[in-house]
């Protein structure tokens, strides 16, 4: 009894009055997301990438800009056999009194070519190639694997032809083609395509199907979005990280790819400057004249090594699950 | 062991992999025949500078039959054939049979020749097509060398008709008709006892071979002459020989050791030979003193060398950089697992990535260069002293790779199962650190590893072509390298033909390996893929 006494009787004590102030004090705010600003954050939290960015730029400048200026004529010492094999110290006595200059500052190869204009020649060809090769490869690989993923009927027909391709060393079949297709840098280009989506697509593929089946996907198409939408909505932005992360191997593996086979006699044709072909050439007296091999060897290995650690470390920065 | 519908799968998986293997050699096939011009291969052929006009075309066309682009029949074995029914033995002393045979130098009047145009119904009534090279006279009047004038009925073989060609032929089993000699007449295949190895072998009398299985003390201990792989034939680096026997035939110097000839079986009489008596074929033009040697006509035989076959070579080589690789790529995956993110791990890091991403001739060519300034170890494979001094520069080379990949994978499969639900709850068990890595990381581990070691053989395999080409090893890279650069298309065509069927075999090895090894996975209820 003594208990009934202590609840409040009326309206006045049950409630109380309070303003629109304390309302949104109740609201959780979340910090703006930025996809793409999360993605830099991340990136630049590792040091390191300034200064591989930094010597990336700086390659794709020289190699970039500085041909047009340094023009590599590897013929222009032909006749004169005297300039043939300079070490970097006689070069520059021989053609420059022994000053410094760039052109002459990794010494001559075997037909008296400047070995530095070479090389940002051949880099410029390598970067050239890398790219354009990986963004067919990327694009009709992303194409036809987003595609494929969806489409029941292709996944027969196309499997069945990445079975085929998928069991021959890769290598073995770029040599043929370009044995095939012959040389020249849009023939090699060519011969680099072929059958280079093929791979990037099957892993598109898997990587659709698992989004695909995903619940959020399912809804959608229970509410009758076209597959279209779904594809370019639902399945593609998951895909950054899986594409920077394909580019970080298929971009150094296209400039190896290019070296093995210009040192096999197969690359491009012997007008266009490559770092294989340089390699190749300086290999047969790679211990008397270490000047016109190892120059180009190192930026064959420091090209590669930036551009795959780039990407894979794009690849960390654009998975959305480091952003926390 | 397997079990039923694991017997279906492994069928299945077998017909797979022939249907890809048949492909991929007929897509090359296509693409080559098609797209190489054919006369590339007369470019380093002295025979074919030497000769000039219509000799050096006829040249052309008696290569192009036997390299299968085409078949071709002349006039004059025509005129032979006829006159040889007609007439029968001394056909050639028949008046019209020169003046049929000298009708064609003469451009005006060959075409209403009896015989001419006898031998261009025939043909054409096949699908031949009729060529005639006009007689290369000089402003004298005179025939320039070489320049006489031929007539002859061509027939180009499709692509089509060569897959066929080839793929009918692929596998040949001696038979005991294959001897074309009737005074054999005991033909039989047996087993005997072997009187070289003590043992019993199969031998065949009527076969090209006469030991067709047999025993020896050499590597891998049972041979076989009974079936042959055949490839086709060499184009231009090794001019019409059998590439099965170019990379099966062994290098190096006659090997000759005490041995006893079947005469001599039995009477304690030693000589001193390098002959390979299982070796030994059918020899149709035997005298009667070797049939007395050898006891019957199989006098042919090959030699024992010291060296080994470009097969050989790439398989030891290949092998050896496989065993490397696993006795340093695991543990050191292993240890960079264990120590992760510590300095051991940083290291293990910088070394993937170097390898991963930089093309093999850098680091092939840091180890050349290493190995031959400070160890002074040989740089070519020819200049070497011994086998066993040649090869450790390539092995090495060749593990590179292998090592950096293996890392790669241990650490992550490790790292994968440390942090695994079963491992954390073990621990909680109160089972030993060591205990854990024993029965359970590494075993799961592990079975991964398997899964991926003829994926390593595969990337040895293949990294042998660029290793081969720069240590000048005489193996199967660096016949097709050498292929490569001299249009030799019968070579290439094997080198895909040998390359593919091993990646296919060890893509099954491989599945197989994991079924046996992982009771978890079931290939059949799903009916694909392997991981």
């Amino acid at each position: 009894m003594n208990e009934m006494k202590n609840v409040p009787q009326t309206s006045e004590d049950l409630f109380k009055f309070i303003d629109s102030n304390s309302i949104s004090s109740e609201k959780i705010v979340a910090p703006r997301y930025s996809y793409w600003k999360s993605v830099f954050r991340v990136f630049f939290r590792k040091k390191t990438n300034y200064f591989l960015l930094g010597v990336l730029a700086l390659m794709m400048l020289v190699s970039f800009v500085m041909p047009s200026f340094w023009i590599y004529d590897p013929n222009e010492n032909v006749m004169n056999a005297a300039t043939f094999n300079l070490s970097p110290v006689k070069a520059m006595k021989y053609f420059n009194n022994g000053a410094f200059s760039f052109k002459w500052c990794l010494g001559t190869g075997s037909l008296g070519n400047s070995i530095f204009y070479g090389i940002i020649a051949s880099a410029r060809t390598s970067l050239l190639l890398a790219f354009i090769v990986a963004a067919i490869n990327m694009t009709v690989g992303i194409l036809i694997g987003s595609v494929w993923g969806y489409v029941k009927k292709l996944d027969m027909i196309l499997l069945t032809i990445y079975n085929i391709i998928a069991n021959v060393p890769g290598l073995l079949v770029l040599t043929v083609l370009v044995y095939v297709i012959g040389q020249g840098f849009w023939s090699f280009i060519f011969a680099m395509t072929v059958t280079g989506w093929l791979g990037i697509a099957f892993f598109f593929r898997n990587q659709v199907m698992i989004i695909r089946d995903r619940e959020y996907s399912l809804a959608s198409r229970c509410l009758g979005t076209p597959v279209r939408r779904i594809v370019s909505k639902n399945v593609l932005p998951f895909m950054v990280s899986v594409i920077v992360t394909l580019l970080a191997t298929d971009l150094p593996a296209t400039i190896s790819s290019e070296v093995f086979l210009s040192y096999l006699g197969l690359g491009m044709s012997a007008t266009v400057p490559s770092l294989g072909r340089m390699i190749q050439q300086g290999q047969t007296a790679f211990m008397t004249f270490p000047w016109a091999f190892w120059p180009p060897v190192a930026v064959a290995a420091t090209l590669t090594i930036i551009l795959y650690l780039l990407g894979q470390n794009l690849g960390d920065a654009s998975d959305p699950r480091t952003h926390m | 062991m397997l079990n039923c519908p694991m017997k279906k799968y492994v069928f299945k998986r077998i017909l797979a992999s022939l249907f890809s293997l048949l492909v991929v050699v007929a897509v090359v096939m296509l693409l080559i025949y098609s797209a190489i011009e054919r006369n590339v291969i007369f470019q380093q052929d002295d025979i074919w500078n030497k000769r000039s006009n219509n000799d050096q075309k006829m040249y052309e066309y008696a290569q192009y039959q036997k390299y299968g682009y085409l078949s071709y029949i002349d006039y004059g074995s025509f005129l032979k054939q006829k006159y040889l029914e007609e007439y029968g033995e001394g056909y050639d002393s028949q008046e019209s049979f020169a003046t049929d045979r000298k009708i064609i130098q003469k451009p005006k009047e060959y075409l209403e020749n009896a015989s001419v145009q006898d031998f261009i119904k025939t043909y054409e009534a096949k699908g031949y097509e009729i060529k005639y090279l006009e007689p290369v006279v000089s402003k004298s009047g005179k025939v320039k060398k070489g320049g006489d004038a031929q007539l002859l009925a061509i027939q180009e073989k499709s692509v089509f008709y060569r897959l066929w060609d080839y793929f009918s032929h692929f596998i040949t089993v001696e038979t005991t008709k294959d001897v074309e000699d009737p005074n054999l007449t005991d033909r039989y295949v047996r087993f005997e006892k072997d009187p070289y190895s003590g043992l019993f072998a199969l031998v065949g009398s009527g076969t090209t071979h006469k030991y067709l299985l047999y025993f020896d003390s050499s590597f891998p201990f049972i041979h076989q002459n009974w079936m042959h792989l055949n490839l086709g034939t060499s184009y231009t680096t090794y001019r019409g020989q059998e590439i099965t026997e170019v990379i099966t035939t062994p290098a190096g110097k006659m090997k000759a050791f005490p041995q006893q000839f079947p005469n001599q079986l039995g009477t304690g009489e030693f000589t001193n030979t390098a002959v390979d008596f299982h070796s030994r074929t059918y020899n149709s033009a035997a005298t009667e003193a070797e049939i007395a040697q050898f006891g019957d006509a199989y006098t042919a035989y090959s030699m024992h060398k010291d060296g080994l076959s470009p097969i050989g070579v790439s398989f030891l080589i290949g092998i050896l950089a496989t065993v490397l690789a696993y006795l340093i790529g695991l543990p050191a995956g292993i240890l960079a697992a264990l120590f992760k993110d510590r300095l051991v791990d940083k290291i293990g890091n910088a070394y993937i990535i170097f390898v991963m991403a930089c093309p093999s001739l850098a680091y092939i060519f840091i180890v050349a260069a290493l190995g031959t300034q400070i160890f002074g170890l040989p740089y070519k494979f020819a200049t070497a002293q011994s086998l066993g001094i040649a090869i450790i520069l390539p092995v090495i080379s060749m593990a590179m790779r292998q090592i950096g990949s293996l890392m790669k994978w241990v650490r992550r499969y490790m790292i994968d199962e440390m942090n695994a639900d079963y491992v954390k709850f073990a621990r909680a068990e109160g089972m030993s650190e060591g205990e854990i890595y024993r029965t359970h990381i590494s075993r799961n581990a592990m079975i991964r590893i398997i899964h991926g070691l003829p994926w390593e053989i595969i990337f040895c395999l293949i990294g042998a072509i660029i290793t081969e080409r720069v240590y000048g090893i005489p193996g199967v890279g660096q016949l097709l390298t050498t292929a490569l650069t001299k249009h030799d298309n019968g070579v290439i065509v094997a080198a895909v033909v040998f390359y593919t069927s091993l990646s296919l075999l060890s893509l099954l090895l491989g599945d197989l390996l994991l079924i046996k090894y992982d009771p978890r996975i079931s290939l059949t209820s799903e009916g694909g893929g392997g991981r």
